[in-house]
């Protein structure tokens, strides 16, 4: 194969390349998953913390984290993200959420449900003065007699004697039936306190046994709380204390304005590139140009594609990374053309220069983009959140530098050299100039 | 071409550098940074208005919440060139609002208020706890270390073990001066920051390398000249393609500090400072520690010795037109 052939097949498989990057991309707004710093949303960190005699192990952190991911899918978000980060952090990703408040308040909350017996001293009390005293430290309940695991389903509705109040239906599993059916017998007459998370909720008086494996928690304020105590007993408990360590709420409208600006930083930034390189090294700056719309295209249709297939989404700091690339991709051309130039004030030929001159640039290039690429690989194996973002665009935009030096810019250059009359001043105004300098001296 | 004589003046590029690194110093002794509520803990919203209102309409909602001790900042957006930066204008104020840790009511208490009295179009609330700030320091840190590991080894093993010492150095020096500028100019401190510092430590080394493959390539036949002299030659020689090099990678960098928003801001100004260190410690801090470790070395001493060390700029013109 002669080299021109080489050359040509080359750009074919780039054109391949481009064409399955604009098939990634398009329809633009579906392609390009933005993260909820661009998009608006909700995303928490938790940190779970020891209580005494309750240390955090491994299956808990899990346990905690299925219960996060149940309750998440029962807030109905489109796209959320759970993961567990390190021993003791889970983060939760809501993007595009419209109630952040409630789902704050729902995820958080432990959802530890316990039955016991209100001590007879205290029996004539109210559920807040109940609550009151329990707060103080009296000793206002028994022993814990059944907890919320044992409950295999929770319903919020309007029922019971007062019309339209909303309330609580249990259904207990077996052993927990049996368990209730001993507890109702044993305490009839005595008042059988409902504490969620430590809170008192309803403590009716036990009138007869309850043998069904039934139960009702009412005295709840509305039905929207009712559905979330269902909700939150449905999924169960969160079987560690978990405290919110990082917590960031985006509303829609903040989101868009970063991308907008994300976006129009962007288009600056390549633009004064673009005319800089057009400038500097004019016939060579119009190859640079068709060279870093290729690039783009690249670039973007991969994270398309990783957006596409796991789910990745561009935030905020991986724009940054994208445009700070933009310049790194210029860097590489501006090596390889300085030592073309090099190489033909030493009176080569355009063709000659091109083939040594751009194999010395590559490897420049190439021995800088891998250290910078080191770099952002550390960054994205300890990054801290966002900052992942940062490094992996980075990473991408210098991956891509390099298939563009191989793949566009050493068969441009290399056909340039075979089929134009090079030595045309036109093409290389300043080139020219340089030589008749040196030449000159 | 050019021919500049660089590593004749290696004192006065040293004392340069020097002035800078106590001047950072002197900056992050006695005027400390500005951290970010992610290293302090504390709540920072940032809420856009829907009317117009000033600091102290805020300061006095918050006062009667008791959250006097609160920071509160308007933010301009920059419009450039008549280039809005804003996606949806709006005509009241944005705010940035930075109070202690807030739980959810007092939270929700506070934005009700405000918003009853302001009407609050849309809000960014960032909540962190006092923790935080360790795990990201200490995170940071590690990814200092191994970067600087990582690097070490791949320049030793590419290039050679003197060249990563001196490339690792003036690394030291760009980050050491960016954050010496950072604490100077008072710019708050956040984990943005931080993943732009290090990736100063792959840009810097990015212009290094440069160098150095050049002084590299040069350097396989050195005879009837020094090493130095060879050295500031190929300096010279990759000097055109740094200019460029900075120039255009601080474009897009320039973009986003004028045009990027709060957080690329961040970004843009502590890469800024980075690239303009980096261009500079590869040509007058790394090079020169280099090249006077180099002629150490016993057959570049002898060198010296016969061809004199003031010829750096005479031997290099020399073999420029030879």
């Amino acid at each position: 194969m002669t080299d021109r052939q080489k050359h040509l097949l080359t750009l074919g498989v780039l054109i391949v390349l481009v064409a399955v990057s604009i098939f990634m991309i398009m329809p633009v707004s579906k392609s390009t998953k933005l993260g909820l710093d661009l998009k608006g949303g909700l995303s928490i960190i938790y940190v779970a913390k020891d209580t005494p005699g309750a240390p955090v192990t491994d299956a808990k952190m899990q346990q905690a984290e299925f219960v996060l991911r149940q309750r998440v899918d029962a807030l109905g978000v489109a796209e959320p993200e759970i993961q567990r980060e390190g021993a003791r952090n889970i983060m939760v990703q809501l993007p595009g959420i419209k109630d952040p408040a409630k789902a704050r308040a729902i995820l958080g909350k432990p959802a530890v449900l316990q039955f016991a017996i209100v001590q007879d001293q205290y029996f004539a009390m109210s559920e807040s003065q109940l609550n009151q005293l329990k707060k103080e430290g009296k000793p206002v309940l028994g022993p814990v007699l059944l907890t919320g695991d044992k409950v295999s389903s929770a319903k919020a509705t309007f029922g019971g004697q007062v019309a339209a109040a909303p309330e609580v239906n249990l259904t207990f599993d077996n052993q927990g039936t049996v368990k209730f059916g001993q507890i109702t017998a044993q305490n009839v007459k005595k008042r059988l306190a409902i504490v969620l998370d430590g809170q008192i909720i309803t403590a009716p008086t036990i009138d007869e046994p309850i043998p069904d494996g039934k139960a009702v928690i009412n005295g709840i304020k509305s039905i929207d709380e009712a559905k979330n105590i269902a909700l939150v007993l449905n999924t169960g408990a969160i079987p560690v204390t978990l405290d919110v360590l990082q917590m960031d709420q985006v509303g829609a409208t903040l989101g868009a304005d970063a991308l907008h600006a994300g976006v129009i930083a962007g288009i600056v930034g390549f633009a004064l590139v673009a005319v800089y390189m057009l400038l500097y090294y004019q016939g060579l700056g119009l190859v640079t140009w068709l060279g870093l719309s290729i690039y783009s295209t690249l670039v973007w249709g991969m994270i398309a594609a990783i957006g596409r297939y796991y789910g990745w989404t561009l935030t905020l700091p991986g724009i940054a990374g994208l445009i700070i690339s933009i310049g790194m991709a210029a860097d590489s051309k501006i090596i390889i053309f300085e030592r073309l130039k090099e190489e033909m004030r030493d009176k080569k030929t355009f063709r000659t220069a091109v083939d040594s001159g751009f194999w010395h640039g590559f490897r420049t290039s190439l021995d800088a983009d891998l250290v910078t690429i080191f770099a952002a690989i550390v960054l994205f194996l300890i990054g801290i959140g966002p900052i992942k973002g940062f490094a992996l665009t980075l990473i991408i935009g210098l991956l891509m530098d390099i298939v563009l030096m191989l793949m566009f810019t050493r068969p441009i250059l290399g056909l340039l050299a075979q089929i134009w009359p090079v030595k045309s001043p036109a093409f290389l105004v300043r080139l020219g100039r340089m030589r008749g300098a040196v030449e000159n001296v | 071409m050019f021919n500049f004589d660089f590593l004749g003046r290696k004192y006065i590029w040293y004392a340069l550098s020097g002035f800078f690194i106590l001047l950072s110093i002197f900056g992050m002794a006695f005027r400390g940074f500005n951290y970010s509520i992610d290293f302090k803990g504390g709540s920072a919203s940032d809420v856009i208005f829907e009317k117009v209102v000033t600091v102290e309409q805020i300061r006095a909602v918050l006062d009667q919440q008791g959250l006097g001790d609160s920071k509160i900042q308007p933010i301009e957006h920059s419009n450039v060139g008549g280039i809005d930066t804003q996606a949806s204008p709006n005509k009241g104020s944005e705010m940035l609002i930075r109070t202690r840790t807030l739980s959810q009511t007092q939270e929700q208490t506070l934005y009700n208020k405000l918003n009853q009295q302001f009407g609050i179009q849309d809000r960014q609330t960032k909540t962190v706890d006092a923790t935080w700030g360790a795990t990201i320091t200490q995170r940071a840190i590690y990814a200092l270390i191994a970067t600087i590991v990582v690097l070490i080894i791949f320049i030793t093993v590419r290039y050679e073990f003197k060249m990563s010492v001196a490339a690792v150095l003036s690394l030291v020096h760009d980050v050491l001066i960016t954050a010496g500028i950072y604490a100077l100019v008072g710019r708050e401190v956040n984990p943005n920051m931080i993943a732009a510092l290090l990736t100063i430590l792959g840009f810097s080394l990015y212009d290094t390398i440069v160098v150095f493959h050049r002084i590299k390539d040069n350097s396989t036949n050195v005879v009837r000249t020094t090493y130095s002299a060879m050295a500031n030659r190929s300096i010279n020689q990759v000097l055109m393609r740094s200019i460029n090099t900075s120039l255009v990678t601080l474009l897009p960098i320039v973009a986003l500090l004028l045009f990027g928003g709060e957080t690329l801001k961040d970004f843009a100004f502590a890469m800024m400072i980075g690239t303009i260190a980096g261009a500079y410690s590869s040509i007058f801090f790394a090079s020169p520690i280099f090249v006077s470790w180099k002629e150490a070395e016993p057959y570049y001493k002898n060198l010296k010795r016969k061809y004199g060390s003031k010829e750096t700029v005479a031997a290099s013109s020399a073999t420029a037109t030879s």
